[in-house]
């Protein structure tokens, strides 16, 4: 279990990112391949990003809690230009970015980006589920349509 | 037209309904820029905020001795306000403050601490550099490689990272797909910006534009292309806000701000924004409405802010000009064919200077100083008439929402 990787560790695992105490569940979770959402204890609403205390009812009683990673698109781009990431070459063509909103709670959402998916397909409205790509060396959730055949990272 | 604004006034009642003391109490009393332009020819931002600071000191018929408050916005590579007091060699200063971009967040400082007495006079400056991760030709630059996106140290984005430029693309999909907008909407935002800019010499972009430019401009983040987002500039903007008592001792011709405000809503971060029905923008506009006694059938020119085309649309519709997703319609029936802009009802135009897309991205400075310029009658050729009372909406939807109401007294 990624609970065992000290922060240090977590930190060397993904230079990419900016850790804190309050997001440091989050990434853990990506070790393991899980999608974990900061859920208040008090009054059990989910909130994302994490903060460190339920915005709702401002309890500090927080709980990484692993999500399905089902939901829906809700906001779906193209860039043709921007950050450097391996496997994405805006010149080939251009890499998809949404926002899902997840099945847990109305209004939570995900940005990521969906994979094994031709561009055309990818739309406002698309059901998606979760899928697990490598990037640099480190699990990264991505979407892509639910049924579709696991082809590996890309 | 007012009363066809449907849900923003109905949460607060009727206008000018809430205590707002400072209303019409601060003027604007000097103005200066320094005009944009993609290369400032070996310049810094200070340099370019001293020539702003002291030609809009000047224009107040004021001197050192009189300002006693600076208010310096924390835009990358500018001087903060202790730096300019420096620069200045300002002898008697009693407030002085950093707040963020846009353009409000200075204006309301000021005001607020002259109202309370922090200081009786203060400059706001704005300092604008192209920065090498916004501008290829910046990049080239030795002297601008220590500044860094959003003015910090953070570690360089993912491309799934949804900060607020990317993030104002992916809510423009939102509203493609709940009001079936199409690219010539978005367009046509681009093109009265640009027809305006033509009209004014500080403008960068100044060649005229057709839609078929624009549809084929280059796609920088779909739905998005380079012409729905600002043009980085080298530039500067200056102003003096004092009390309106002492400005109408000093000018016969003082703007004063009626009613300025900003607005989020609680749930803020990027993407998780409530709806394109629940936004700042609507806080601001409930804001403006409570604290003020003006609106729409007073507005003789509109100033809504162009940062990216799609909060365009949301400030024509958000302020009531319209219904929801109703923009790009309203713009085709306010369009006037002569002079290929927005007119709204043949008489107010968006944006007279040319707006953040055409003049430069001063993140709302120059809508700010084109009100003050309009409201004085000192645009020259794109004066409007009679121009008595200017609506500006600054910022985008998430964390820089404002809004201001300024008159000719
Ligand atoms: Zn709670």
């Amino acid at each position: 279990m990624a609970e065992a990787v000290s922060d240090a560790a977590l930190v060397e695992r993904f230079p990419w990112v900016q850790i804190s105490h309050d997001n440091k569940h989050l990434f853990r979770g990506w070790l393991d391949r899980q999608l974990l959402i900061q859920r208040c204890r008090d009054c059990k609403r989910f909130h994302h990003p994490p903060k460190p205390i339920c915005p709702a009812c401002w309890s500090g009683r927080l709980e990484p809690t692993a999500v399905s990673g089902r939901g829906v698109v809700h906001l779906a781009m193209f860039l043709r230009q921007g950050a450097p990431a391996p496997g994405v070459d805006y010149e080939k063509a251009p890499h998809p970015v949404v926002t899902v909103e997840l099945e847990e709670q109305p209004g939570l959402r995900f940005t990521s980006t969906v994979v094994e998916t031709p561009l055309d397909e990818i739309e406002i409205g698309l059901p998606v589920e979760l899928v697990w790509i490598d990037r640099y060396g480190a699990p990264f959730p991505a979407f892509r349509p639910p049924g579709r055949a696991a082809k590996g990272g890309r | 037209m007012a009363g066809a604004s449907g849900t923003t006034s109905a949460a607060t009642g009727a206008t000018g309904s809430r205590r707002y003391p400072i209303r019409d109490q601060i003027a604007i009393v000097g103005v200066s820029s320094t005009a944009f332009s993609r290369d400032a020819g070996g310049r810094s931002p200070a340099s370019l905020a001293c020539e702003a600071s002291i030609q809009a000191i000047h224009d107040a018929g004021m001197t050192k001795a009189d300002i006693d408050g600076v208010v310096g916005v924390a835009e990358p590579g500018a001087p903060r306000a202790n730096q300019m007091a420096a620069l200045l060699e300002l002898p008697n200063v009693t407030h002085h403050a950093g707040p963020q971009p846009v353009a409000m967040f200075g204006m309301i400082d000021a005001m607020t601490a002259i109202f309370s007495g922090q200081c009786d006079t203060v400059l706001v400056y704005y300092a604008f550099m192209r920065a090498p991760w916004n501008s290829r030709s910046a990049a080239q630059d030795p002297f601008r490689r220590y500044v860094m996106m959003g003015g910090g140290t953070a570690k360089p984005p993912m491309p799934e990272s949804m900060d607020p430029s990317a993030a104002y693309t992916a809510w423009a999909s939102r509203y493609i797909h709940e009001f079936g907008a199409s690219r010539e909407d978005f367009g046509r935002i681009a093109l009265n910006m640009r027809a305006n800019a033509m009209q004014n010499p500080k403008a960068v972009m100044r060649t005229p534009l057709t839609m078929e430019a624009y549809l084929q401009a280059r796609m920088i983040r779909d739905p998005l292309c380079m012409l729905d987002m600002d043009v980085p500039v080298d530039g500067a903007d200056a102003f003096v806000l004092t009390t309106t008592e002492r400005a109408k001792r000093i000018t016969k011709n003082p703007i004063v701000i009626h009613a300025a405000t900003a607005g989020v809503v609680g749930r803020n971060d990027e993407d998780q924004l409530p709806s394109l029905a629940r936004h700042g923008q609507h806080v601001v506009v409930e804001s403006l409405r409570a604290r003020g006694e003006l609106w729409l059938d007073d507005v003789d020119v509109f100033f809504p802010y162009d940062g990216f085309s799609i909060i365009t649309l949301g400030w024509i519709e958000n302020v009531g000009y319209c219904k929801p997703g109703g923009a790009g319609r309203f713009m085709q029936e306010h369009w006037d064919e002569k002079t290929g802009r927005v007119l709204i009802n043949g008489r107010v135009p968006m944006n007279p200077h040319g707006g953040s897309l055409s003049e430069g991205a001063s993140r709302g400075t120059g809508h700010l100083r084109e009100a003050v310029t309009q409201l004085r009658g000192d645009a020259g050729p794109r004066q409007v008439a009679n121009a008595r009372t200017a609506l500006i909406g600054c910022g985008g939807f998430f964390f820089n929402s404002q809004g201001a109401i300024l008159r000719r007294l």
